[in-house]
């Protein structure tokens, strides 16, 4: 029975895997994808960066948080939909895998995305700006968790059924832009106003802003402990809508 | 014999039960393990629901699904490990090669590592598509992402093969090819779930077939038993000359003819009784001095029983919606095969 069981596991966990690597493989020249994950959040940063004094490691910690943020939330809501309408998402939902299975691998693919961006980001921020990193296990951490919560954000969008991609940017692009402004990315968080920092506190992106802060300069406004705490809980709650989600789209026939 | 998919009570509702659009309405059906089913209907009957609410991708709103002992609402997993599905629209991955698509859907489905390649090969060989191993779907005609599309749903060698319309669209030769191949699954094991509504093509292929209209049932039997059911159906096709084309009106006079088609250079009467008609055709040329090119009675044909069945007028596309209910009804009773 345990071996069945541990067997079950495996297949499971290599099926994320496939699905994640076949995900990689397909998607990530498609001009959405370079779009909104890859060319975005250097567009955001340099919109509020350029002309401002800003020290190196400040601008690296904002641009990682961004980068997580805004490249891991586009993967679900671009590649799902898109999978819907040429059919091979029926692929992946027939095979013999459960939803929780497949949502992983999807989840997988935007923290990777993000990941790979963040590393180039912290690259250039680190060669050609000298910024230095304070507490480099703390940006692994924090880069590693932020990619695959942010990712699972994405997921809720890419779970509204329909199988067109352009009804679900809208509303991920809208919810995305306004975490952005009220998350302590552009204006740190002990510089709001209470109520603004009320509202930040809703927003995951706060507490991947403030990991980073952590990480890159030394010093942030919570716990450091508290940001990986928050961030792990967002994560796996983000999980659960998509869940939801895909058992509708089933009795909708998406 | 062992029963493949069991059905009963199977219904679908899009929307809110009541006010929703009704797509499948309590069928029930029962599919033999090793059989070629074949589940025709014209557009829009629910062929495609029912597909869907067999292969897992589409939750019914009641009824029950069992396929190889399995309830599918509670026991899904083994029964997905042993079906594969070929849709309407060939679902390959353009971006990747051939090869690599087979590697993609043998490592989802947890074929040992060291057969993948061996399947593969197997697999791309016989559908021609070995040369073209290493070109992106992309590149691709329509027939050969069909024959790509099955190779993929059967690499992990399932007990069960879904094919949704596996031939519209494609040239003869492909048609052709693929035909054969679900022959040759079929002859190797496999039972064979296809929805189509190319007549002909269940015809060929199909041990049994359903024909579903407006969500229903509305007969299950073997081709040959559902042609010898309409014997009503019969008809004789006559060829003329010269001025062949102008005999339609006097033609359908005759008596027992209950309706012409054009069909080419030649006339085909429809009759209960071909006998009694065949020598006023006869007759009808000597008085009206024409030649009589070719003369022949035929059987209903599945295409004929299909269009009686759907409520369509046999050798027209008209629909006639007033007539369905009563005949659909009527027929169920004489099938006895239908729910």
């Amino acid at each position: 029975m345990k071996s069945a069981w541990w067997q079950r596991l495996r297949d499971e966990l290599a099926q994320a895997w496939t699905v994640m690597l076949k995900d990689l493989r397909t998607q990530y020249l498609r001009p959405g994808m370079i779009m909104f994950a890859f060319l975005m959040p250097f567009f955001m940063f340099f919109s509020f960066a350029v002309r401002r004094d800003m020290a190196a490691a400040q601008g690296v910690a904002r641009l990682l948080a961004l980068t997580t943020f805004f490249t891991a939330s586009a993967a679900g809501p671009f590649i799902i939909p898109l999978e819907r309408r040429v059919g091979t998402y029926d692929r992946l939902l027939a095979a013999p895998m459960s939803l929780l299975t497949l949502l992983a691998g999807k989840a997988a693919v935007g923290a990777l995305f993000a990941m790979g961006v963040s590393v180039f980001s912290l690259l250039v921020g680190v060669v050609a700006f000298g910024a230095t990193i304070a507490r480099p296990w703390l940006l692994v951490a924090g880069i590693t968790l932020g990619s695959f919560s942010f990712s699972a954000l994405g997921l809720i969008f890419g779970s509204i059924p329909t199988r067109n991609p352009g009804d679900v940017q809208m509303p991920s692009t809208l919810l995305r832009w306004a975490l952005m402004f009220v998350s302590g990315v552009f204006i740190p968080l002990a510089e709001m106003a209470p109520a603004a920092r009320a509202v930040a506190y809703i927003s995951p992106l706060t507490y991947a802003q403030d990991l980073m802060n952590h990480a890159v300069l030394g010093m942030g406004t919570l716990s450091s402990w508290l940001d990986l705490a928050l961030l792990l809980a967002c994560g796996l709650l983000f999980m659960v809508p998509p869940v939801l989600m895909h058992r509708r789209a089933r009795r909708l026939g998406y | 014999m062992s029963e493949a998919i069991v059905v009963e009570n199977l219904t679908k509702v899009y929307g809110k039960p009541g006010t929703g659009l009704l797509a499948v309405d309590q069928i029930g059906f029962e599919v033999h393990e090793g059989e070629v089913f074949g589940f025709l209907g014209p557009n829009g009957a629910g062929k495609t629901t029912t597909q869907r609410m067999l292969t897992t991708l589409l939750e019914p709103t009641s009824g029950r699904i069992v396929i190889f002992g399995h309830d599918l609402a509670r026991d899904a997993y083994p029964v997905k490990r042993q079906m594969g599905l070929v849709p309407e629209e060939s679902n390959v991955y353009t971006e990747l090669t051939a090869w690599d698509n087979l590697m993609f859907t043998a490592q989802l489905y947890r074929v040992p590592r060291h057969e993948r390649a061996q399947r593969a090969q197997q697999l791309l060989e016989s559908f021609g598509l070995w040369e073209k191993r290493n070109v992106r779907v992309e590149n691709f005609s329509k027939g050969m992402r069909r024959r790509l599309s099955i190779a993929m749903a059967i690499i992990h060698r399932p007990r069960l093969l879904f094919l949704d319309e596996p031939t519209p669209g494609l040239d003869t030769q492909s048609a052709h090819a693929i035909r054969d191949l679900i022959r040759q699954l079929n002859a190797e094991g496999t039972t064979i779930f296809l929805t189509t509504h190319q007549i002909e093509e269940a015809n060929q292929l199909c041990d049994r077939v359903a024909i579903i209209n407006h969500g229903h049932i509305a007969a299950i039997d073997t081709p040959e038993r559902l042609k010898a059911a309409f014997r009503r159906v019969q008809s004789v096709e006559v060829a003329l000359e010269p001025d062949g084309q102008t005999h339609g009106g006097a033609l359908s006079a005759l008596a027992g003819v209950t309706h012409v088609v054009k069909m080419g250079d030649k006339w085909r009467l429809y009759t209960q009784d071909p006998s009694m008609l065949l020598p006023q055709v006869t007759d009808y040329a000597r008085a009206s001095g024409l030649r009589l090119i070719s003369l022949s009675t035929l059987g209903p044909s599945l295409e004929d029983v299909f269009l009686e069945l759907t409520g369509q007028q046999v050798g027209t596309i008209r629909h006639d919606m007033a007539e369905e209910g009563p005949r659909r009804r009527g027929m169920k009773g004489q099938m006895g095969g239908g729910r």
